[in-house]
């Protein structure tokens, strides 16, 4: 009963994202293009926090793939649709080198130095100018791509989600899911049954980089420029977090919650007190924290539950 | 045929030498008792053989390969498997799940392999309901599903931490019958750490005695039992 009103509401979901750009003007489709976007952060970190490793490194690895993507444009001359891609690659790749090192450290150690990721990527763009374009960032002279159009960015945005949203369900339902859950429940009893810990972790550590990446690539291409203080914005490592924090966390679903309340909810306040909107999420970040730990989607399970005990 | 061996295997924690020149040997089909009073260093002398810490020096050999410094979850795939003092229940899987971990990561099983495994391993300990959370199961019901996950392994050696230690006399008989079918069906070298006398007595053929880190005594336990040294070690010295 409920799995099936589970698939009713993806199903729905899933052809609203479809029609959408048939049916919407220009600034629902940019709306729904951001709300994608922080979606499948939210998803990507929320996957890693499943092994019970907290990140507070996306917006380095979507940087780094932003500017891995439009200098991969200009610099060697990639057509942009290919360097998306290769924006993924090349954050998988920095994420391999970087969690070789870091991913021997736990808890508040490994969240605190992926909070420095981002600082340093951009301190290394802003100095690297001859190749970077330094802090003045970089326009890439084609353009946006698709020429800009609405429709063409908002399909190149669900594709990014897509993505996310695939990899995560495969996490939940491959040996992605026993070994990561089973690291963050205990890591003794993991390797006692075999788990080798630091591969898990870095293979997940990989692959959510890697999307990371992609997104970034997705996001440089959609505005044709970069500066390092855009595209390494806190904002991309904040707000994917409060959103998987208000949905729900361990889970595909409540990201996905969360980031439809919050996007949209983000939108509207950003409307009526521009740089107020952060205020409110720092607010719902601690709300969450105190009041419901596993977020919107673990308050309507516990809901939903005696109901399931009545109908066995 | 001989499974496990130590030889002078040694831990030293700073000063505190917590497991001092042991050297032992477990065979086939055989059910080991280690005992010793607290802090003999029981448990360590487990985490050694099964490769949660390093030796500080010795040697550790499964069938003849030198295994000393080799990673736990590389001995937990050649067939080493063992079950902890304080429980360590993997909370957020359901009681299979958790059975299957052993089986998917240990054997390298697929999921479907791994599930069906574990629901025999389940059903050789008494085990039902498989899908509950873990946080619906009695105490013996976390042991036994700690010991099945250990199982899930597909081990030549076990080693079994203090399972008995919280159960009721009736659970501890029925535990008792179930690790010696076990054991006996799957032709595994057990070792036993237990502080109920009499589920040594019962359960194994032969014991180890350590004190303070030394392994002060060996053989069956009627034997064992009446060794001055042993009693010293459990009574204290006499003044």
């Amino acid at each position: 009963m409920n799995r099936n009103l589970a698939r009713v509401v993806a199903t729905l979901l899933g052809a609203l994202a479809v029609v959408l750009p048939a049916l919407a003007g220009a600034y629902p489709l940019q709306v729904a293009r951001n709300v994608m976007l922080y979606m499948a952060l939210a998803i990507t970190w929320d996957m890693l926090l499943r092994s019970g490793q907290i990140s507070f490194g996306i917006a380095g690895l979507f940087g780094l793939g932003a500017y891995a993507s439009i200098l991969g444009v200009i610099r060697a001359g990639m057509p942009a649709w290919a360097s998306i891609p290769f924006a993924a690659a090349f954050s998988a790749l920095a994420a391999l080198l970087i969690g070789y090192l870091i991913l021997r450290l736990r808890g508040m150690y490994f969240s605190i130095v992926t909070l420095a990721l981002a600082e340093i990527f951009r301190i290394v763009i802003h100095n690297l100018h001859d190749f970077t374009g330094g802090p003045e960032g970089i326009v890439a002279p084609a353009g946006v791509i698709f020429g800009g159009s609405a429709s063409g960015l908002y399909w190149l945005a669900l594709v990014g989600l897509a993505v996310a949203l695939g990899a995560s369900i495969w996490f939940e339902k491959s040996k992605f899911h026993f070994a990561l859950t089973a690291i963050r429940d205990n890591e003794i009893a993991a390797s006692s049954s075999g788990v080798d810990i630091f591969r898990w972790l870095l293979a997940t550590f990989v692959i959510t980089s890697g999307i990371q990446g992609l997104l970034g690539g997705i996001f440089v291409q959609s505005y044709g420029f970069a500066t390092p203080d855009s595209v390494f914005s806190a904002d991309f490592t904040l707000l994917p977090l409060a959103m998987a924090l208000l949905g729900g966390i361990h889970g595909t679903v409540g990201p996905i919650m969360g980031a439809v309340l919050l996007g949209v909810a983000s939108e509207w306040l950003k409307l009526q007190m521009p740089y107020g909107h952060l205020v409110v999420y720092g607010i719902i970040i601690i709300i969450v924290i105190l009041f419901m730990p596993r977020g919107l989607y673990g308050l309507a399970r516990k809901m939903a539950r005696p109901a399931e005990g009545r109908a066995e | 045929m001989t499974k496990l061996r130590t030889e002078r295997l040694t831990r030293a924690f700073l000063g505190l030498v917590a497991v001092n020149d042991v050297s032992f040997s477990m065979e086939e089909g055989e059910i080991l008792g280690i005992i010793g009073p607290n802090g003999a260093g029981k448990t360590t002398f487990i985490n050694l053989v099964s490769g949660i810490i390093m030796p500080s020096s010795g040697k550790v050999e499964y069938k003849g390969r030198d295994i000393s410094y080799m990673p736990a979850h590389e001995r937990a795939r050649l067939g080493i498997a063992r079950t902890y003092q304080l429980i360590h229940p993997l909370e957020n899987l359901s009681l299979i799940e958790n059975v299957m971990v052993g089986s998917i990561f240990a054997k390298g099983n697929g999921l479907k392999t791994a599930r069906a495994k574990a629901e025999e391993v389940c059903a050789s300990l008494g085990l039902t309901g498989l899908d509950r959370d873990t946080s619906k199961l009695t105490i013996l019901e976390i042991k036994k599903m700690e010991i099945a996950r250990a199982l899930a392994n597909e081990p030549e050696v076990l080693f079994l931490d203090e399972v008995m230690a919280g159960l009721n006399s009736d659970e501890t008989r029925e535990l008792i019958a179930q690790v010696q079918a076990i054991a006996r069906e799957r032709k595994l070298a057990v070792g036993v750490v237990e502080h109920v006398m009499g589920v040594i007595k019962e359960l194994t053929h032969r014991v180890i005695v350590l004190e303070a880190g030394e392994l002060i005594a060996e053989g069956p336990y009627e034997e064992v039992s009446k060794n001055p040294r042993v009693i010293e070690a459990y009574l204290g010295g006499a003044a």
